[in-house]
């Protein structure tokens, strides 16, 4: 038995293994990194087989993800916008679908002329996060106004809702209605991109409805709204984001904000999006 | 420290994958098979229909969960959350049997979402055996460990990817889940003989058997690629036939079809096609203890 003098093994040591593997997946993200001291062209092959491998893993899975998105960029423009993003944005999770993560903000970037694009884009991502959330119980409206039928207006001042677990809402300056509705079936053409775009912006308030996620296009402030709430904020802060940053507001403007925030709970309510009170 | 466990009782069951495209078939009832197979990533989830089918499947059959990411191979560790999340999934549905691969697909900072292959030395071994052990009481059961197809291998092998299984599934007391077309895909790439890697295999230990069809080699890519888009190839099932006549103790089998995926039927007719090569070896169907 060959005796190996501490310090000196030919053996990859744990941290060594660590080190190869780092190498290992530097050459499958990049052609130009060096493979390894010792490969030949046999390895070289089969390093060529896993980069492939690799590549056309994450692209079925930004395919699968926005298959909308796709269709409305057409198939040249997705592919190159899908390997821009799994190069610049290598994913780092355990399930393949986070490699779909922050795609919109890579539209944003590639597809800054057309804005429509990542906002689609974020549309389908938050449709399909939804799709895995935790499953919760909508609170009814006749339980909410049971509910709320004595509270006092400290008592309202203080209501926290909780609203749908990874139910989201964004400013959209494009009617993402009529964008999913003509991209519904791979047969359809990309819709009239002028005939999207908004006179101004409007808020994309998604959640699910039992197990279908689903969404609508909704007033500009349930955006604001909306934020304030899934950021821990009570109801009398919620009208305080819904007056924006104006630190004195003339009392007709509270009283406007607070009947806006007494229709978008209502909305709230309605499509389902409150699961709980003060949580 | 290996906490005691279990042993895993054999199962000679002939399943498919549980897949998207299948699901009606497989909630109608009529779907003749004694298992199904999920992959574990796409059911460790919160909620939402695909944990409301999984669950609605596991009401009639027993389930596998395989999983692709667990990541036994890497030097770093396991990733404790894939952990957490598998030991909800190994909960909720109480698995016939929790496997995941004999690979790497993580650094600390990166997932390729590929099976990426093991040098074959000492050093990986225990760095394999580290993981397992863990893993298997995170799990408090002991798992499957299946062989990977594999399109190359490394100047500092000490040992054949047969003897590397055989110690781990002895030091770590994980059993071998033996998918038949790797075992074929890496013959013909790194040309080793096929009939060596099962007589070199500790046989008692298999659980579970995988039948998958791969892309031949070409006059441009002489590299065969394990695809899971097509049917199982002839020479694949002559090493199949070959395999349960050598093992032991009856074991699951199952049609691994991942791409491409045919009508239910196609897959039912191949998985006939296993039962009566089974049969003829003397394996029938054996119910979960």
């Amino acid at each position: 038995m060959t005796k190996r003098s501490e310090g000196t093994s030919a053996k990859p040591s744990r941290a060594d293994l660590a080190q190869r593997q780092q190498a290992f997946l530097q050459a499958i993200h990049d052609d130009r990194a060096p493979l390894p001291p010792g490969w030949g062209n046999r390895q070289a092959a089969g390093m060529a087989v896993y980069r492939g491998n690799y590549r056309s893993a994450l692209m079925a899975a930004l395919a699968d993800l926005y298959e909308r998105t796709a269709l409305y960029v057409g198939e040249e423009a997705f592919r190159r916008a899908s390997m821009h993003h799994i190069i610049t944005q290598p994913p780092s999770g355990w399930t393949i679908d986070e490699a779909g993560a922050g795609f919109d903000k890579t539209c944003a970037q590639l597809f800054g002329d057309n804005p429509e694009v990542s906002e689609l884009a974020w549309l389908e991502w938050t449709m399909r996060e939804l799709a895995s959330a935790p499953d919760t119980l909508a609170m009814a409206p006749a339980d909410f106004a049971e509910a709320g039928a004595h509270f006092g207006d400290e008592e309202w001042a203080n209501l926290r809702l909780a609203l749908q677990p990874r139910a989201a809402a964004r400013l959209v300056g494009h009617d993402c209605e009529k964008l999913w509705r003509a991209l519904d079936t791979a047969s359809s053409n990309a819709p009239d991109r002028s005939h999207a775009r908004l006179a101004s912006p409007q808020s994309c308030l998604v959640w699910r409805e039992g197990e279908r996620p689903t969404f609508v296009m909704v007033e500009a402030d349930h955006t604001a709204a909306f934020h304030a709430v899934a950021g821990g904020a009570n109801y009398a802060e919620m009208i305080g984001a819904l007056l924006g940053d104006d630190p004195d507001p003339a009392p007709q403007l509270v009283e406007h904000a607070a009947m806006r925030a007494g229709a978008i709970l209502g909305r709230w309510l309605q499509e389902g999006l409150i699961v709980g009170l003060n949580p | 420290m290996t906490t005691p466990r279990e042993l895993i009782p054999p199962f000679g069951g002939f399943g498919l994958g549980l897949r998207r495209t299948h699901y009606d078939d497989f909630l109608s009832g009529h779907v003749a098979v004694d298992f199904v197979e999920v992959i574990s990533e796409n059911y460790m989830i919160e909620g939402g229909r695909q944990l409301r089918i999984l669950e609605q499947v596991r009401a009639s059959l027993p389930v596998i969960a395989h999983g692709v990411s667990m990541s036994i191979g890497s030097a770093g560790g396991l990733d404790r959350d894939h952990l957490a999340r598998l030991k909800i999934l190994e909960q909720r549905i109480d698995p016939l049997f929790v496997s995941d691969h004999l690979s790497w697909t993580r650094t600390s900072a990166h997932n390729s979402h590929d099976l990426l292959p093991m040098p074959l030395t000492r050093d990986a071994l225990d760095v394999v055996c580290d993981n397992i052990d863990e893993a298997q009481n995170a799990l408090g059961r002991a798992m499957l460990f299946e062989n990977p197809s594999s399109y190359l291998t490394f100047p500092e092998d000490e040992m054949t990817e047969w003897e590397f299984l055989s110690q781990m599934g002895q030091r770590s007391g994980c059993y071998l889940l033996l998918d038949v077309n790797n075992i074929y895909v890496s013959s013909r790439n790194h040309g080793f003989c096929a009939d060596d890697y099962l007589a070199g295999l500790p046989l008692d230990r298999v659980r579970q058997i995988h039948l998958a069809g791969h892309d031949p080699a070409t006059p441009e890519r002489d590299i065969i690629i394990d695809t899971h888009d097509r049917a199982v190839a002839d020479p694949v099932w002559e090493l199949y036939a070959k395999a349960v006549a050598m093992l032991p103790q009856p074991v699951a089998t199952m049609i691994e079809r991942d791409e491409d995926i045919p009508a239910i039927g196609v897959l039912l007719d191949e998985l006939d096609h296993a039962r009566n090569i089974a049969g003829g070896a003397g394996h029938k169907a054996l119910e979960p203890a």
